[in-house]
């Protein structure tokens, strides 16, 4: 138990510092064991509201079951499909790394992989006496074993070692050279290889956010609008006879319909969102309070349906962590958003 | 290669004198016979491993994303033909995976109307009917023609004839009193 103690004696002593929490917290809510008491932590939890809140509060003796009510909600979430992009340091790095490559390995033997004379043999030399026969494609004129090896660094500014202008560069040395006479091809008849699918697709430049193809490289969420115009995650109370889990997969199926392939991460609770209840005058309920607490979900395949939801919402979106900022209150984005990666 | 690079100069007495030196001196010997019993664990020359000469090579799989990859092939562009992006086990929701028959260039079809469709893969549904003969049902159908007999005598529902071969042998049939009637 040494580790644990100390853990808490250091959160205790960050809290000390902070002057936003009050004495009595400092104390019994780090200093003392947890399982000590779970009536310590009820009245701690129940002390703690008292600074933020203006209305009149019941006592702490008092139940403060009926306050709250308990949701469940899902965070759909679809993995980034492709890698970032690398940044400009670590194109130049990788790029460097190739040229030290090139002055440590052995010269590269075409005659190893091309028999001679024939059509990949050909199609190599052209390619080579143009590269100013370096072997390496993206390299750029850089003769590693010549007289100026030791001048491999990129200078600022300079485009070689751009992602983009080798993934032209490699597609431009696909292209054969040479037809199946053993002849070289004229511009003309050079069969150009297919193009591989850009990065950025259909619905990144249409910018619509209901498609799941939109922003590869980034996690996308599933957002969707209430009745009542706020967005929020798909959730809904969890009844008497059904696990949180088991509530979490009920309000992803009657919210987003069942034509998706989806995976549920675990059954904790990766976030939860709690609203304050609201007071009369004499210390009656006026609006209950709601904990929400959301599970995580994959989507694998499928797209979200809200027709005929009986949760009574009108539209979804798929946002990166970024649009959920904007479109999402700020308490509910703050309570979600460790949750959510980086990327 | 190796000889192109110069040569490290090995100064072995220099080295000596830096490196962890073990002594076993006794009380009988003398400093000379001290400085003969010293092991020298000096570094030898350790020749860089040859590596092969690299390439970037421009990976595309199957869907079209495609990513960079260091290798010895001198090839620019490697096309992937089947990878995860798709095979039915990274994709079990896409039907156009699914074993389904694909004869685009009517081989299958031409075969059909040559032989019969009594060559074809068993239904799931005659293996679900009468488990006993699954294992038998999932093997070559027509190799065993006593066994398929058998379970078509249990499905009453099979409509097609008890006999496998019979629409071969009919057909057969017909071709000859065809060439019956040419001739």
């Amino acid at each position: 138990m040494a580790a644990p103690s100390r853990g808490s004696r250091a959160a205790a002593s960050i809290l000390r510092r902070q002057a936003n929490v009050c004495a009595s917290c400092r104390t019994t809510q780090f200093l003392r064991p947890y399982s000590a008491t779970a009536e310590a932590a009820q009245q701690a939890e129940a002390h703690r509201l008292k600074p933020h809140e203006k209305v009149p509060h019941p006592p702490a003796t008092a139940s403060r079951k009926a306050e709250y009510r308990i949701k469940a909600g899902v965070i759909v979430t679809r993995a980034p499909m492709l890698t970032r992009n690398l940044t400009p340091f670590e194109n130049a790095f990788f790029f460097y790394q190739k040229r030290l490559n090139e002055r440590l390995t052995p010269e590269f033997r075409h005659t190893l992989f091309f028999k001679e004379n024939t059509v990949p043999d050909l199609d190599w030399r052209i390619k080579f006496n143009e590269r100013g026969r370096v072997p390496a494609k993206e390299l750029g004129r850089y003769f590693a074993k010549g007289r100026n090896a030791w001048n491999d660094e990129l200078l600022v500014g300079s485009t070689l070692s751009d992602e983009n202008r080798i993934r032209e560069i490699l597609l431009k040395d696909a292209e054969s050279r040479v037809t199946e006479d053993g002849e070289e091809a004229k511009p003309d008849e050079i069969v150009k290889p297919e193009r591989p699918m850009d990065r950025i697709t259909e619905a990144d430049k249409a910018n619509d956010v209901r498609r799941l193809d939109r922003k590869m490289d980034r996690t996308l969420y599933l957002v969707v609008q209430s009745g009542n115009g706020t967005w929020s995650f798909p959730s809904d109370y969890v009844p008497t006879d059904q696990n949180l889990h088991q509530a979490a997969q009920r309000v992803l199926d009657q919210a987003a319909g069942v034509n998706m392939n989806t995976w549920m991460v675990g059954r904790v609770p990766v976030a939860h969102y709690v609203a304050e209840p609201q007071f009369n005058e004499d210390t009656t309920i006026k609006a209950r309070g709601e904990k929400v607490f959301f599970n995580k979900v994959r989507i694998m395949a499928g797209q979200a349906n809200l027709t005929g939801n009986t949760l009574g919402y009108k539209d979804f979106n798929w946002l990166t962590k970024e649009e959920l900022k904007e479109k999402l209150p700020g308490p509910y984005f703050r309570a979600v958003r460790n949750m959510m990666a980086t990327r | 290669m190796a000889a192109r690079l110069p040569r490290r100069p090995t100064c072995a007495l220099s080295l000596s004198s830096l490196s962890p030196q073990t002594t076993t001196t006794t009380s009988q010997q003398g400093p000379s016979a001290v400085q003969s019993q010293f092991q020298t664990r000096n570094a030898r020359l350790i020749r860089r491993p040859r590596r092969p000469y690299l390439f970037t090579q421009l990976v595309q799989l199957s869907d079209g994303s495609t990513y960079t990859m260091r290798t010895a092939s001198p090839h620019a562009l490697y096309k992937s033909t089947k990878d995860t992006r798709n095979h039915v086990l990274w994709n079990p929701s896409e039907k156009s995976l699914k074993n389904v028959e694909v004869d685009e260039a009517g081989k299958l079809a031409a075969f059909r109307g040559r032989f019969g469709r009594s060559w074809d893969a068993p239904a799931p549904r005659v293996a679900e009917e009468d488990e006993g003969e699954a294992v038998d049902g999932g093997d070559v159908e027509g190799a065993d023609g006593k066994k398929k007999e058998k379970k078509k005598a249990v499905n009453s529902e099979e409509e097609e004839s008890d006999d496998p071969f019979g629409d071969l042998i009919s057909r057969y049939a017909m071709k000859e009193t065809e060439k019956g009637g040419k001739k």
